[in-house]
């Protein structure tokens, strides 16, 4: 099989998105009193309502209805005051009415956009800029715009629990199980028109999309856990060409990387198929990480009929300009305003202020240490908290919410390591200290002595006392190998026991060796 | 002891608050009345004499407490078997859910219990209210009180035969599309579908989502008028409740404070199309028309109202209410509840099997019909011009409600007729054709009998029609009109016997 750039090369891939998101944070289901809860037993958090009781009624959840047009404002869509709740019937045992309450033809939210940055290497994958906007001819850095059609509202199915079979499957199983306690849970749909033209491009806007749902509090948006979901839709047509090939369904890309990948590799498929005098057929596939391919699950030959029709329960929605103006005001800052802001206020690199802005903990984190501290600051500030921070959350497997750093604390610490009180490894080890005891960090410091020694004096004499040691060295330096450098940084830090100013002695021994 | 199946909602509160009698006293009357007649009428499909009792009660500690007795309190009540009530079976008159028992209970039988009611048990119907004379209920059809040989209508045939035979003070039923009006024109009583959205329909087993409302019967507009007020007002549990004329309090406006205003000067509406319409049996114009006479009477001025989109009511009625009843009905499934046909292969045969033997045939042809209706490519052609349709009568409506103040007009083209005599599911569709309309349209409607037919010796109604949420002005017009007869509301079966 070819590779993907070499395939792009000739073949156009037109991809489209569809993101289901859970809106976890919610207290209660989309149309009952039931809360909204993972891991709970089975058939715990049910009632009549969700369980679909002869007689029961559904009343739509109003900070479902908020959370939704927060997400549609969010992302630039259109807010449609007047809409309705459709039903969709179809018979699965994971519906208790064998109905899905969702959205017609105008959903809350059209019409939207988000703007996507592509660079590095995969920037090279795409080579022409219509409906993009190139922003670096040399790396081929550019912006693609990409258009959502619709954000509707709908709930969340039940879970079946297929026994006796192999990997739970339900082929083999000899009966199954169903759980509940997801039925009811609202669930928003984003479809975003088919203007996507790579795997990186669908990989950077599903983050950007979760980064801002974060953002809004509207759902937890774990992949891991389901309650954020996407499926790609993917087709290739050659160069040039208007018309749209046949396209293929791809499910199960439950990490960035999966996305990634499944759709690297059905658009390598996909241009096999065609390359070798084939068609492609119109199906669902199943991405599979371990294998690395995409396999059939279904191939549809006739649409479902989905009877679809105004739910007769739920009366139309007329959304008034003073609610949207209401959810219009809790908008908090957006990633993109924000890594603007961190740039502008705080003088961060654009890199570095996309990291923390893309972060919702971490930006928050950022903006309460630097609260009323000095602007040089920030720098050490997003140093420690992108790396050695963000080092220390992963090796422990906890969340910053769960430690007891507190902003304050490592505003203190980044600015002992600007007045170079402490070296950068000494605040690696200070961090740790901080994140398991609360501690200050000058508390720390005098409590292990790691207090970095700036005295010029001392560390002279140290400087002079390695040289002397190793006069082969000095010799070898002073004839070109200045790579030594680091050799003699080393004893001299050992000597010091690590706490020795690296600035300093470097600036030493460079005196004495240079003259 | 008095006959207790001949008194009122207010005598039965007052004989309770003076002494004269019990609340345990009068369930014990109504049981012994049941006893009695239920074997020749058979409107119960269940009888809660435990409940009862209990409530009972509750009455009498009450009242020997010194506390206030509920508006209902002591009255002997029965609710269509739709209703939810909990730890009672709620089977639809259907085998679908004949062992089905609900955990919950809906908000009207609530407020009813709330207000003292003594709940006596459930009452047949027309297999998922799908019916004109309760003859579709798979336990066996209702027998009309007044004639045994008769269909009490439908589809609440249960609720209006109860009240008729002195079972049950009032009753609760539910109207589609005349269920309530029809049979208590057939059975003498007063029956009254309120404007959709003043009754919360939680808990009641939908048949059209959008045509459904739950209204009371009894034998008196103001029994009538009393238990609405306990069963009406916003539910946050039905988002299409309504929060009607709250008044200075607060709270809504009582129903029964209309009963007392008359009707002079009040412009009522006459519908001529309807008169003229095919099949309507003179009896039943010849009653319309001394209704009217007796409005003029009182000083009502008549009107002359056309409604030009109504003849097309009946079509839209046949798209709307199948349509939803199909998916309305898609839950019964035999996977959590309900009959099941065991021995299927598969859970598709399953599915199949369960609904082809737990549905019956009126049921299987509604949901049929409705799937087909709502299939792609035939809603464009039927679902969505019965919705326009719909627009066009709520305009009418809207129009005649701006020239009258009630519509004062026919409930059935006929009086009761006999078992089996209409086999024909079109012709008994027909029986709906007055009342259909207020369904689509949404506005109060009110059955009150005005005696027996000239040629079929059976009682006969008129069906008065109010604006839409203006409900009192329909009981305004019911209870002067009523004060004009004196009409016996209990069938002759009923009549006499100590309760």
């Amino acid at each position: 099989m070819k590779d993907l750039l070499s395939v792009l090369r000739d073949w156009e891939a037109v991809i489209g998105l569809e993101v289901h998101t859970e809106l976890t944070t919610l207290n209660s289901k989309m149309f009952c009193s039931c809360p909204v809860e993972f891991g709970a037993a089975p058939n715990t958090h049910v009632c009549p309502v969700c369980l679909g009781l002869p007689g029961a009624l559904p009343v739509p959840n109003k900070a479902a209805i908020e959370s939704i047009v927060l997400a549609g404002l969010a992302t630039n869509c259109d807010i449609e005051k007047q809409t309705m709740f459709y039903r969709k019937n179809y018979f699965y045992p994971d519906m208790s009415r064998n109905l899905q309450v969702t959205q017609g033809p105008v959903a809350f939210c059209m019409r939207g956009h988000l703007d996507v940055e592509v660079s590095g290497i995969a920037a090279k994958e795409r080579q022409f800029y219509e409906g993009a906007t190139l922003l670096d001819e040399q790396t081929g850095a550019y912006v693609a715009h990409i258009n959502i059609t619709r954000i509707h509202m709908e709930e969340d199915a039940g879970k079946l629990i297929h026994v006796g079979g192999t990997d739970g499957r339900i082929s083999g199983a000899s009966y199954s199980l169903v759980d509940y306690n997801r039925i009811g849970t609202p669930l928003i749909e984003l479809v975003t028109e088919p203007d996507l033209r790579t795997p990186e491009e669908a990989r950077l806007f599903l983050q950007k999309l979760r980064q801002t749902y974060l953002t809004l509090g509207i759902s937890d948006c774990s992949m891991e856990e389901g309650s954020l979901r996407c499926d790609g839709n993917v087709s290739l047509r050659p160069r040039g060409v208007k018309e749209f090939g046949t396209k293929t369904e791809l499910k199960n890309m439950n990490s960035f990387k999966n996305l990634h990948d499944g759709l690297a590799y059905e658009i390598c498929r996909q241009a096999e198929v065609l390359e070798s005098g084939g068609t492609v057929r119109q199906e669902t596939r199943h991405w599979e990480p371990a294998e690395k391919r995409t396999f059939s699950m279904r191939v549809k030959e006739t649409a479902d009929d989905y009877r679809y029709f105004p739910d007769p329960d739920l009366a139309p929605f007329d959304l008034s300009d003073e609610f949207i103006q209401q959810v219009r005001a809790r908008l908090p800052e957006l990633p993109d305003a924000k890594k603007r802001r961190f740039i502008d206020a705080f003088g961060l690199a654009p890199d570095v202020a996309g990291s923390l802005a893309g972060d919702v903990a971490m930006a928050a984190f950022f903006d309460a240490a630097m609260s009323e501290r000095p602007v040089l600051l920030a720098k050490p500030v997003a140093n420690l908290l992108l790396n050695e921070v963000a080092a220390y959350l992963n090796a422990s497997d906890v969340s910053l919410a769960e430690v007891r750093l507190t902003p304050l604390g490592l505003s203190e610490l980044a600015g002992l390591l600007l007045e170079e009180y402490i070296s950068s490894k000494q605040a690696k080890q200070v961090l740790t200290l901080m994140a398991e005891s609360g501690e200050a960090p000058l508390q720390i410091i005098e409590k292990h002595g790691m207090k970095q020694v700036s005295d010029t004096g001392a560390i002279d004499a140290l400087v002079a006392e390695i040289l002397a040691a190793n006069p082969d060295k000095v010799v070898e330096y002073q004839g070109g190998k200045t790579g030594l450098i680091g050799f003699f940084v080393g004893q001299v830090m050992q000597a010091t026991k690590g706490q020795g100013n690296p600035k300093l002695i470097n600036e030493l021994l460079h005196k004495h060796l240079d003259g | 002891m008095r006959d207790l199946s001949s008194c009122s909602v207010a005598e039965i509160r007052a004989g309770i608050a003076t002494g004269e009698f019990s609340a345990r006293e009068v369930a014990q009357a109504a049981f012994d009345a049941i006893a009695q007649r239920e074997p020749q009428v058979h409107a119960f499909l269940e009888q809660t004499p435990e409940l009862a009792f209990q409530a009972a009660d509750a009455v009498d500690a009450a009242r020997a407490a010194g506390g206030v007795l509920g508006p209902l309190a002591g009255v002997p009540m029965a609710f269509k078997d739709n209703m939810n009530l909990q730890g009672t079976h709620t089977t639809c008159a259907s085998r679908m859910l004949e062992s089905y028992v609900s955990p919950y209970t809906a908000t009207c039988v609530a407020k009813s219990l709330e207000a003292g009611a003594l709940p006596l048990g459930k009452l047949n119907m027309d297999e998922f209210a799908f019916g004109s004379s309760t003859e579709t209920s798979v336990f066996g059809p209702t027998h009309n009180p007044w004639d045994l040989t008769r269909v009490p209508g439908g589809s609440s045939g249960g609720s209006a035969a109860a009240v008729a035979a002195g079972m049950a003070t009032v009753t609760l039923g539910s109207d589609t599309g005349g269920s309530i009006r029809q049979p208590a024109s057939f059975c003498g009583v007063v029956g009254m579908k309120p404007s959709y959205g003043v009754v919360s329909r939680f808990g009641v087993v939908a048949f059209g989502s959008s045509l459904d409302q739950v209204g009371p019967l009894g034998k008196t507009v103001a029994d009538v008028a009393a238990t609405l007020d306990v069963i009406a007002g916003i539910d946050p549990r039905d988002c299409t409740s309504q929060n009607l004329s709250a008044g200075p309090d607060g709270k809504p406006a009582a129903f029964s404070q209309a009963l007392e205003q008359d009707v002079a000067g009040m412009r009522i509406g006459v519908v001529p199309a309807f008169i003229k319409a095919k099949g309507v049996e003179p009896e039943v114009v010849a009653a319309l028309d001394g209704a009217l006479a007796k409005l003029e009477g009182l000083g009502a001025q008549l009107v002359e109202i056309e409604l030009p989109h109504v003849a097309a009511a009946m079509a839209a009625y046949y798209v709307i209410g199948p349509c939803e009843a199909f998916s309305n009905l898609s839950c019964f499934d035999s996977i959590r509840y309900g009959y099941r046909h065991e021995g299927a292969r598969d859970m598709g045969e399953q599915y199949e099997r369960s609904r082809a033997h737990g549905f019956g045939m009126e049921t299987a042809r509604r949901i049929m019909l409705g799937s087909y209706l709502l299939s792609s490519g035939v809603y464009d052609a039927y679902y969505y011009p019965a919705q326009q349709v719909r627009t066009l009568i709520i305009q009418d409506y809207a129009q005649a409600f701006a020239q009258v103040d009630a519509l004062v007009t026919l409930v059935s083209p006929r009086a009761a007729f006999r078992f089996g005599e209409i086999s024909d599911p079109t012709a008994m569709h027909l029986s709906d054709m007055f009342t259909v309309s207020t369904n689509i349209a949404g506005n109060g409607a009110l059955s009150l009998p005005v005696g027996l037919g000239a040629d079929s010796g059976l009682p006969v109604g008129v069906q008065i029609i109010g604006p839409q949420f203006r409900d009192g002005e329909i009981l305004r017009v019911a209870a002067a009109l009523e004060r004009c007869y004196d009409f016996n509301r209990l069938a002759p079966l009923a009549r006499g016997g100590e309760w």
